[in-house]
């Protein structure tokens, strides 16, 4: 898009509005942020400005003054910003304020109810094809505790009995540990703020709930992660995007098995994160359409075709972009790419 | 060489009859091999499909094999396709399907095919060994 075909907006204010302001207007193309301006140096809006690199000021009149601005969008709540703007806009500049602002908030805060909405149910079905696996993971155990406990009712060498009262306890701490992942993931999203989370963590907890969803029988796993490679965001959120991508490349293998190959890579302020497969790839006239809502070549019933369309979501609302790359029964490969944990520009703020 | 029958004799003492455990777990395994050889049977392992298959096709296992207790999910040959060749190649040796996952359709299907018990974990020692006999039992009146 042409430069100048973009809508210049200034937006003034940079509490939780400001800020919700911001980061929805943030993915639109055409839209060009010219700036973001708050009385108040520490508002959470401004901090979020500095590491999208959107220009941050105190100054009203120089925000509002300098640029071409097409749309000022007062989300500051103060009466008598709305006199101010009137009386000094430039002429060819309209303003969102007052009662108009507050609805595009309420309007924001809806969105985000109902995509965190979305995101629920489409993990709470997904949990559904966990059942073999949970059934699984559980009775085994089970089976083991029962069979000792029988045999430890005539035992008669105390060595023995000692040595399987250990491995019920065990076998009872594997069973419960069980219960609190699958717990933990179903819950919804908690909504705090983001924070910085270590990748190859999240990975490896993707990994132990992705066994619930499918079955990693003949698939080999390579590893490969660099030391302490950590993206901001919601860990729930992040968890959930793994979790996703993992199950469908163990899915694209479930016919004859191959091998996983999760990376982690920073490198120039970035982490890359790449799940990939050897399964059977991703035919090329419907790959622009995957992260597409409610699509899905899964059977009716099976799939709700919204698990790549909520990846895509969340890893956006983390300022990261997704890519895919995948050939028809030579495999498929998914790229994350996030900004670094590390606060960009940090080293010229105060 | 005389005729093998269960109810053979291994060390001097009394056996019952050979059972192959076909398990990915070694936890399962060492239970049902606990709870079997309590009741005078020889249990002998195998982890997966395509090592139960190499078991029963090496050396005497062919002829003295008098149950197979087999589980579903697996990795290499899974249960079911290990079920499938049981059934054609060796179908006077009884299966009892022994799973983790209780699935009404698919213990249909194994009843259908010829398994004469299908049985959910965790099962009990007593259920377990009943199975075990009853099977041998119904394998002895087929061969009348």
């Amino acid at each position: 898009m042409e430069q100048s075909d973009r809508t210049k907006v200034a937006i003034l204010g940079a509490g939780r509005g400001g800020r919700a302001l911001l980061d929805l207007l943030h993915h639109i193309p055409s839209i060009e942020i010219v700036g973001v301006a708050d009385r108040n140096p520490a508002a959470p809006g401004l901090q979020r400005a500095r590491e999208l690199q959107v220009p941050v000021t105190t100054s009203v009149p120089g925000l509002i003054g300098n640029h071409d601005v097409s749309l000022i969008l007062d989300v500051t709540g103060d009466p008598e910003m709305e006199t101010y703007l009137h009386a000094h806009k430039p002429p060819a500049s309209n303003i969102l304020s007052g009662s108009a602002s507050r609805l595009l908030w309420k309007l924001i805060q809806h969105e985000s109810k109902l995509e965190a909405e979305l995101l629920q149910s489409e993990k709470l079905a997904g949990i559904g094809s966990f059942a073999a696996g949970i059934a699984h993971d559980i009775n085994n155990p089970l089976q083991l505790i029962l069979g000792l406990a029988e045999n430890l009712a005539e035992e008669r060498d105390l060595t023995a009995v000692h040595e399987q009262a250990r491995d019920i306890i065990e076998a009872v701490k594997r069973t419960s540990a069980i219960c609190r992942d699958l717990t933990r993931y179903s819950r919804r999203a908690s909504p705090h703020e983001d924070v910085p989370v270590f990748v190859n963590g999240k990975l490896d907890e993707a990994l132990k709930i992705a066994r619930y969803a499918s079955s990693f029988h003949d698939i080999e796993m390579v590893k490969q992660y660099q030391l302490g490679a950590a993206v901001k965001g919601n860990p729930d959120e992040l968890l959930h995007v793994l979790v996703n991508l993992i199950t469908n490349a163990v899915h694209a293998m479930q016919r004859g098995g191959g091998t996983l190959t999760i990376e982690t890579t920073a490198h120039d302020g970035q982490v890359d994160v790449r799940i990939s497969d050897t399964g059977c790839g991703i035919a090329p006239d419907t790959i622009h359409e995957i992260f597409e809502p409610f699509f899905t070549t899964k059977d009716p019933g099976k799939g709700t075709g919204l698990g790549l369309y909520n990846v895509k979501t969340i890893v956006n609302k983390m300022h990261g972009t997704i890519a895919v790359d995948s050939r028809i029964n030579q495999g498929t490969t998914f790229t994350l790419t996030f900004p670094n944990a590390e606060p960009v520009g940090q080293g010229s703020l105060p | 060489m005389s005729e093998f029958k269960s109810g053979f004799f291994v060390g001097g003492e009394a056996c019952e009859g050979r059972v192959l455990v076909v398990d990915d777990e070694p936890d399962i395994r060492r239970v049902v091999k606990m709870t079997l050889q309590k009741a005078g049977y020889e249990v002998i392992e195998a982890e997966n499909g395509e090592k139960a298959i190499e078991v029963i096709n090496s050396g005497e296992n062919r002829l003295l094999l008098d149950v197979v207790i087999c589980d579903i999910r697996m990795p290499k040959i899974n249960g079911a396709e290990a079920v499938a060749y049981f059934r054609s190649n060796y179908p006077r040796v009884p299966l009892i399907v022994l799973t983790g996952f209780p699935d009404t359709d698919m213990a249909t299907s194994f009843l259908r095919q010829g398994v004469v018990d299908y049985l959910v974990k965790p099962v009990e020692g007593e259920k377990l060994r009943a199975s075990v006999a009853r099977a041998i039992e119904q394998r002895e009146l087929a061969r009348l």
